[in-house]
């Protein structure tokens, strides 16, 4: 076998388990199953950030100050029936701390110089979802 | 504009791609003047860290002036001279307050993937996959830098780009290492890995005041640069054995503090090492952790072991009843340069921090490949490959 080959063989778990967790991360859950996505922000927050003003007639938010001069608990329930994601939700939560704390969402590198190729698909189609997978 | 990029599992190309762009307040453009080889770039290259695109663009560590700058950059003009941390940090979260800047909870656009496989996500990085953010990497003529205020440090008239170069990373990394490893004047220091960063963990554990300071590789020419620029001594792997001569060369105790600056891709003399390479393509683990081992083992009780080499994955045999029964202290991270690279540059104008020597090949960026040749097979003594776009 090829040094290409063998990397692969050595790269092919690290992606497949990556790739199995954050899709089942991102769908098959129950309402009942999910739990409630927190963030700290690193800021005193005494109302909802405007960027949760309109996902907040969906979901249930709660601001709570952090242990440890920490900043503020933002947290969501999604309730039974809503019709907002867990993704739309993680989404949300991040923008919204970079919004509060510096006060714009990092945006991707542009334009971009690669290309689509079968290989790269899986990780085009998670990157295209990079703040709506993960575990928050 | 021309870049260096990732076409495949071992495969490189210079092709043309866009020029970057603005893309918030705080970035700034660079042109590239120096840019160099990295051996996580190793990693990423031979399809160890599968998270590359047919096109990125690599690189890491660099420095360059300012062309373009955003509309809320405060310290940087255009024509400044600047040095950049190869991590990208926001400045305004938490873990920017702790100075634990790779740790950034805003630098990195794509956090779902490292945070689906180690719990939580770190920092965004130039030119290290779209784990790390997808951000071009600076093997090319310009370079889009975010958070500049932050991650972006002018360079000292008195500081030649030769040397401010490695202040972007291999120097802040190594001396993070020292740092956070928790060297102090009078310890007995070992260090794993005499390539850059290796180099400047030495040289840090000396600025700091360790007593005696050792450092262990299989390549002679490394290991005369570590004596002749660090202050550090040197074990040659293949030619002794390293936990006997580090349990002689510190009075029967073991080092204090061992710093492993090897990663993932760790050679070794004997059975163990082919032991590790049939486990890697067996798939039953994705990271070869001989020098982490041997620092696990060799580190006196109570001492502390620093993971500065890069990992991806998982590990086997890693020896848990040494670090539990010892009481070691054990650490790692990305390296968090902006708190370092100010205090760096103010320590290379002193000439007590010298990286020059470390630039063994100086290219073209049209050589890009063939750079990365020579630095992956060490030929030609080659330490590190700069590319001047």
């Amino acid at each position: 076998m090829g040094r290409t080959g063998r990397a692969l063989l050595i790269a092919a778990p690290i992606a497949a388990g990556a790739a199995v967790v954050a899709a089942k991360r991102r769908g098959g859950r129950s309402p009942a199953s999910r739990r409630t996505h927190v963030v700290t922000v690193n800021r005193p927050l005494s109302e909802l950030p405007e960027s949760l003003e309109e996902l907040s007639r969906s979901v249930e938010i709660s601001l709570t100050a952090a242990p440890g001069d920490r900043g503020t608990e933002i947290a969501v329930r999604i309730p039974e029936g809503s019709p907002v994601s867990e993704g739309e939700v993680r989404r949300a939560l991040r923008e919204t701390r970079s919004l509060v704390e510096v006060g714009y969402v990092l945006s991707p590198a542009g334009p971009p110089t690669t290309e689509k190729t079968l290989l790269n698909k899986p990780l085009r189609t998670a990157t295209e979802h990079g703040r709506e997978g993960g575990l928050l | 504009m021309k870049a260096l990029q990732w076409q495949g599992v071992n495969k490189l190309a210079v092709g043309t791609v866009p020029d970057p762009e603005l893309r918030n307040p705080g970035d700034i453009i660079v042109k590239v003047s120096r840019t160099v080889t990295c051996g996580s770039d190793l990693h990423l290259i031979g399809g160890y860290i599968p998270f590359m695109e047919k096109g990125d663009v690599l690189g890491h560590e660099f420095l360059g002036e300012v062309v373009e700058v955003g509309a809320d950059v405060k310290r940087h003009r255009v024509g400044d001279r600047v040095v950049v941390s190869s991590f990208i940090a926001c400045g305004s979260c938490w873990y920017c307050d702790q100075e634990l800047y790779s740790l950034c909870d805003n630098g990195n656009t794509n956090p779902a993937i490292t945070e689906t496989l180690w719990g939580y996500a770190p920092g965004g990085c130039f030119g290290y996959s779209h784990a790390m953010g997808g951000n071009a990497g600076s093997h090319a003529e310009y370079i889009r830098v975010p958070f500049a205020d932050v991650g972006a440090f002018t360079v000292p008239d008195a500081v030649s780009d030769e040397r401010a170069l490695f202040a972007s990373d291999s120097a802040a990394t190594g001396w993070m290492g020292a740092d956070l490893g928790g060297v102090k004047p009078g310890d007995v220091v070992a260090v794993w890995g005499a390539g850059a960063v290796g180099q400047m963990a030495a040289r840090a554990a000396v600025l700091l005041g360790a007593e005696r300071v050792m450092v262990i590789d299989r390549l002679d020419n490394r290991l005369d640069q570590v004596e002749k620029y660090t202050g550090a001594e040197t074990i040659n792997y293949e030619r002794t054995d390293v936990a006997g001569e580090l349990r002689e060369r510190s009075g029967g105790r073991g080092p204090d503090v061992c710093i492993e600056a090897v990663g993932m891709e760790a050679h070794a003399p004997g059975a163990h090492f082919g032991y590790d390479q049939i486990k890697q393509q067996l798939r039953l683990q994705t990271d070869r952790p001989i020098a982490v081992r041997e620092a696990v083992h060799a580190c006196r009780k109570g001492g502390s072991v620093f993971v500065l080499g890069v990992y991806a994955g998982f590990v086997d045999k890693f020896p848990l009843g040494a670090l539990m029964n010892k009481g070691l202290t054990m650490r790692g991270a990305q390296m968090h340069g902006q708190r370092y690279i100010p205090m760096l540059l103010e320590r290379m104008a002193k000439d007590e921090v010298v990286t020059e020597h470390l630039a063994t090949h100086v290219m073209p960026l049209e050589q890009g490949p063939e750079g990365y040749r020579i630095f992956k097979d060490k030929e030609d003594n080659c330490v590190r490959t700069v590319f001047v776009p």
